[in-house]
């Protein structure tokens, strides 16, 4: 057991977490301003797929980190323009982005790249591994929390500054009057519309940056699907985190924690099905125990918004 | 003048609102706005704050010709609406629902401390206190009111337009809101209420405009008029009086004892106490109340779309607590929902459909439906009834309001069934909807059908029933005779007042 | 008259979407350098070209018509199953392994693999049904987890208990189904087989059930209001049970009908990675729920993919560009199809799922 929950499980659960934490704090902004986003999983495919494409076109991890959010920052506004300027139901054009997401990449794989199912390039350069000055001496914590990538690190700073934003400034308040109720904003004068864009737009940062440390934070490569699911876990992270920055941390690590335990009992005795169906049990679990509609209420509660 | 408003004419299609209505308001007065639902009270309103834009006419404010494209523009001319449904944000605090557009920040970062301290201020200087950091959800109607009124102050309007101020309120409320408007009247404050609520107007208001069909029928010094000179100028004839025959009554049909609904997850305050009560045949039981009083609970508990935790429920002599809703209506229960978009129908199924609902297990073989007598029934009931439906496979949607509420009468009305509940069956429907809906449920009663009445609307209440129950918090407050009820009696008991006095 | 027309109605939509689609396509074929006329062209000849592409096109359409079936009855409930993917492989698996193990003759064998793969993929989504009934999880997201889990434990029989032993190549596959239990072929040498004529009966029986009966009555007023279905005396708990069993049932046919039909076998990530699932989900969006619209929209998304293939065969575009113009198409029409549903929600219910 003690070889199971090692420092280096830690350092890998920090590191898988990323995504689903990325994902999921873009999931929270959406269901603040009202809009259920069910595209997560695309948005992160998009993101994991374009952020290959800058590395291969541009050479440099950074530039294909911005590209990456700038693909689905675009992306995003498909999304935006359906759900908020035609008022199509967000779960249905969200599993349809899904379609496109996975539609476009596989066909792009094969464009640009010319390969079927997965390309890998050796020489392509990931994400650095950055050592923190005075943690990474500390013997334990060093080895957990430092020498991971960037984005790992942006990902917990950005959720402090998404609490911050949402519940201590004027533009997060008015954010929030947002999903609370669409009719009382736009009554006095707070823009609706500027506002469901603005966290779209911001979750699509989020999920380009998800999908960045998906395909160039650990091994630099892409898969069709590559992401499997983690989009509708960081869904379900945002419902049981109450679209609470924090809580929504404090979910994506526990799926995360599962995500990474379920690589290392690998290494044992059992077959690699079960140990991939963890992730997804723990997720039906946590659903059953912490089973909170008033994220779901949030989200329909747009509808009602033409009287 | 500080506000004038000419010549307001506003189509929508080829239906008119309004017809070259005048209207104006003077400083320090209160205004009343009356008229029957749909007279074009509400549109004039949303004209004046900016939501609707007329077809041709001219607003003037101090003299000057304006033109709002949206309410912040209104708003920018200091002219505030608190609506009907108050537009709040439940999980928010009062100090935020107040300063909301406007929040006083201190290094970029929303201070709700000021916040707080400038609400408490503004309410002591209107004499209207509110406590600034509770949440909007936990308080009362009349508080929520309170915080509308000063979020438009705070947001520095001298014209207020209050939309059916009183609708959701106890009597006291109203009391206290009638009086916070005159002392605000007095503080220099202009106010403009839409209301149907003549005795309110009588009380609070200077002047009183009167519109029918969307016409201008008359504007009065409250001085000059009285409540029945206003009933005749909204309506434009006497109201006649439903005849009712004597009926010998039959045997109970619904025996409510002792029904009990807990709070949420058996805590909080129960929902349903101890209710007892009575329908027999030939008789329509009318309950009063405010809206949220547990009515709803009630109908829901009988109808079985509600568990109830105490007590017993029998419909012509069987127990139907904890029945499934498809056997209590075989038991014979007819029942118009309170809400017909909520409850009473489907909005995008056809026309036939949503009458079909509750029949189709009769009109049935085999598990398929008989579709060419569910089409004969539709279609009897539309031409009894005069709806307007279009086709059968018209979508709902297509249905005026008072059409489709005709539809989902008699649909209930055709069962053969010996109690039938009437939930607010006139909410919201024109004169003539409401005469042909009160005409049928007469004439059941008068066959013998048990009715129990469910309105917010006292008016209703005093014109059909022959019993009134009063429920006040879950409880029932009272009863009353058809003979011995005012409406003075009934708004004591509605709003709680025999058991404080 | 009106039912004509209302048909007819039904129809542009879909034209629409299918002409917005072959644009996408066609820029997505610019952008790889191919002539639009010219891959056009052998998308239509790798479809419908020969009689054999035709038939190819037809048994490709259907597990993809029986999936959307299934999909279209839950949307018509109120209900977004998205689990028809591990339903179907759920069925698929128990199809295999009861036509292996199962004793008796060719045709009883057969009718129980069927029965089996129905009631196995039908108590998979009743499973996700229960879970929202009884302890309100929401069942978009749970049937898409159930998915994956579904998924990996098939590959887990067919890699461990039930692998074939028998052949050299060490697939995770299970043994080969004895050809006395196959759906038959329904023409010599093709590929074609009778799974396609249940699967036309079935949208057929559907379209008259959801028109005709009482329950289907029920089902459609409960995905339209389910608060005015359950004060008519709809029983939504019961019904939502019902109709995500039945839902499953068609996806757990699907997967029997490929086994039994096509592959002969239960091969692991076969069932997936053709993507029927999903396509069937697409299918269903693109027919806004109309049981006979499905079917047809499926036939069209199976040609799109098979001639897709005849295009990676005779030019140089690749034939990911069909999943480019399937999704565009989906999008266009979800667009609108968003717009009823949600006017439909404008209560006080839920997404995803309703109470």
């Amino acid at each position: 057991m003690e070889q199971l929950l090692d420092a280096a499980l830690f350092s890998s659960t920090l590191r898988v977490v990323t995504p689903i934490l990325l994902a999921a704090l873009g999931g929270a902004l959406c269901s603040r301003v009202g809009l259920f986003n069910v595209a997560l999983e695309g948005f992160v495919l998009v993101g994991a797929f374009s952020g290959i494409v800058g590395n291969y076109l541009f050479g440099n991890v950074w530039l294909a980190v911005l590209f990456a959010v700038l693909c689905v920052m675009f992306f995003s506004l498909i999304f935006g323009y359906l759900s908020i300027n035609l008022r199509a139901n967000p779960i249905v054009v969200g599993i349809s982005l899904n379609f496109l997401a996975t539609g476009m990449t596989t066909f792009l794989l094969r464009a640009i790249f010319n390969v079927k199912g997965a390309y890998y390039d050796s020489t392509m350069v990931g994400l650095p591994k950055w050592d923190i000055p005075v943690i990474k001496d500390i013997p334990w914590i060093g080895e957990v929390i430092s020498g991971q990538s960037p984005l790992v690190y942006l990902a917990f700073i950005l959720m402090g500054v998404l609490q911050f934003y949402l519940f201590k400034t004027v533009s997060g308040f008015r954010l929030r009057s947002v999903g609370e109720n669409p009719v009382a904003a736009q009554s006095i004068g707070i823009k609706v519309r500027k506002h469901q864009y603005t966290a779209v737009l911001a979750c699509g940062v989020l999920c380009g940056l998800a999908g960045a440390q998906l395909s160039l934070g650990q091994v630099t490569m892409f898969t069709e699907g590559m992401t499997a699911g983690r989009g509708f876990i960081a869904l379900v992270a945002t419902m049981l985190g109450q679209a609470n920055p924090l809580g929504v941390m404090a979910s994506s690590l526990l799926f995360g924690f599962m995500d990474a335990f379920g690589i290392r009992l690998q290494g044992l005795a059992i077959p690699s099905h079960f140990t991939n169906m963890l992730p997804y049990i723990v997720t039906l679990i946590a659903m059953f125990f912490f089973k909170d509609r008033s994220y779901l209420q949030d989200a329909s509660k747009a509808g009602g918004s033409s009287r | 003048m500080l506000l004038q408003m000419e010549n307001i004419t506003k189509h929508y299609g080829n239906v008119t609102a309004n017809q070259a209505v005048n209207f104006d308001l003077g400083e320090g007065e209160v205004h009343a706005l009356v008229g029957e639902n749909g007279a074009g009270k509400t549109t004039l309103m949303r004209i004046l704050y900016g939501m609707e834009q007329p077809s041709s006419g001219s607003v003037k404010v101090k003299g000057k010709v304006v033109s709002f494209a949206n309410p912040a523009s209104a708003m920018a001319s200091g002219i505030g609406m608190v609506h009907q449904h108050f537009m709040l944000f439940p999980s928010f605090t009062v100090a935020e629902n107040i300063v909301i557009g406007r929040e006083p920040t201190a290094g970029g970062v929303f201070d709700r401390k000021q916040a707080a301290a400038l609400v408490e201020k503004l309410g002591q200087q209107y004499g209207m206190p509110v406590d600034p950091w509770a949440v909007v959800s936990e308080c009362p109607m009349g508080m929520q009111q309170r915080v509308e009124i000063l979020k438009v102050l705070y947001q520095g309007a001298d014209i207020i337009i209050l939309d059916e101020p009183t609708g959701a309120l106890t009597p006291l409320e109203v009391k206290e809101l009638l009086a916070n408007i005159k002392s605000l009247a007095l503080q220099g404050k202009s106010f403009i209420i839409i209301t149907h609520k003549l005795h309110e107007v009588m009380e609070v208001a200077d002047r009183i405009t009167v519109l029918r069909d969307g016409r201008l029928t008359g504007t009065l010094a409250a001085t000059d008029t009285d409540a029945e000179q206003l009933s005749r100028l909204m309506v434009g004839r006497e109201l006649v009086s439903l005849e009712k025959q004597q009926v010998e009554l039959g045997e109970a049909v619904l025996e409510v004892k002792g029904l009990g609904i807990r709070g949420p997850k058996g805590k909080g305050k129960a929902l349903l106490k101890d209710i007892h009560l009575q329908v027999r045949g030939g008789e329509v039981v009318g309950i009063a109340g405010i809206s949220g009083n547990g009515q709803s609970e009630l109908i829901q508990a009988i109808s079985g779309l509600r568990p109830v935790d105490d007590g017993t429920v029998q419909l012509a002599g069987v127990d139907i607590k904890g029945m499934a809703v498809r056997d209590i209506r075989e038991q014979g229960l007819a029942h118009i929902p309170e809400d017909r978009y909520l409850w009473g129908a489907a909005k995008d199924a056809t026309v036939l459909d949503n009458g079909l609902m509750g029949h189709h297990h009769t009109l049935q073989r085999k598990g398929l439906v008989k579709g060419k007598e569910a089409r004969a029934k539709v279609s009897e009931w539309i031409r009894q009834f005069g709806i307007k439906a279009g086709s059968l496979d018209n979508k709902i949607q297509n249905l005026s309001g008072g059409n489709l509420q005709k539809l989902i009468a008699a649909r209930e009305f055709a069962h053969d069934s010996h109690f039938i509940i009437a939930a607010e069956p006139t909410r919201g429907v024109d004169i003539g909807a409401m005469e042909t809906i009160h005409t049928e449920l007469i004439r059941k009663r008068d066959a013998g059908v048990g009715v129990l009445l469910v309105s917010s609307e006292l008016t209703e209440i005093l014109q059909l029933s022959d019993r009134i129950v009063v429920m006040y918090e879950g409880e029932i407050a009272g009863e009353l005779s058809a003979k011995d009820a005012t409406e003075e009696k009934i708004s004591l008991l509605m709003s709680g007042g025999n058991r404080q006095a | 008259m009106s039912i004509i027309k209302q048909n007819l109605r039904g129809l542009i939509q879909p034209l629409i979407a299918v002409v917005i689609g072959l644009i996408a396509g066609a820029i997505a074929i610019l952008v790889v350098g191919g002539s639009v006329t010219e891959t056009y062209m052998e998308m239509w000849k790798g479809a419908f070209g020969s009689f054999y592409f035709l038939t190819n096109t037809l048994a490709r359409s259907t597990p993809i018509i029986l999936a959307g079936l299934g999909v279209a009855l839950a949307f018509r409930a109120g209900f977004f199953n998205m689990g028809a993917d591990g339903q179907m492989v759920l069925g698929g698996l128990s199809a295999a392994l009861t036509a292996l193990y199962f004793p008796g003759p060719g045709w009883v064998v057969l009718l129980a693999s069927i029965i089996a793969g129905i009631i196995t993929g039908g108590l998979w989504s009743f499973f996700a049904g229960w879970l929202d009934a009884k302890f309100g999880m929401n069942l978009l997201i749970t049937t898409l987890l159930l998915n994956y889990i579904a998924t990996l434990f098939a590959g887990y029989m067919v890699a461990y208990p039930f692998m074939d032993k028998t052949g050299s190549a060490a697939m995770a596959q299970s043994e080969m189904i004895e050809q006395s239990v196959w759906l038959p072929k329904l023409f010599q040498g093709m590929g074609l087989h009778a799974g396609f004529i249940i699967a036309i009966v079935a949208a057929v029986l559907l379209h008259f059930f959801m028109k005709k009966t009482t329950m289907g009555y029920e089902i459609r007023m409960l995905g339209s209001n389910p608060l005015f279905a359950s004060y008519g005396g709809v029983r939504r708990g019961r019904m939502m049970m019902i109709a995500m069993l039945v839902s499953g049932g068609f996806a757990g046919l699907a997967g029997a009908g490929e086994v039994l039909g096509t592959q002969y076998r239960f091969l692991d990530g076969s069932l997936t990675s053709a993507n029927y699932a999903w396509s069937g989900i697409m299918a269903t969006l693109l027919a806004n729920s109309h049981p006979l619209g499905t079917a047809l929209a499926a036939i069209l998304l199976s040609a799109l993919q098979t001639g897709a293939m005849g295009v990676e065969r005779n030019t140089d575009v690749p034939l990911e560009v069909a999943s480019v113009i399937q999704a565009v198409l989906t999008l266009f029409v979800s667009a609108r199809i968003g717009y009823t549903f949600w006017k439909r929600r404008k209560g006080k219910q839920k997404n995803g799922t309703t109470t």
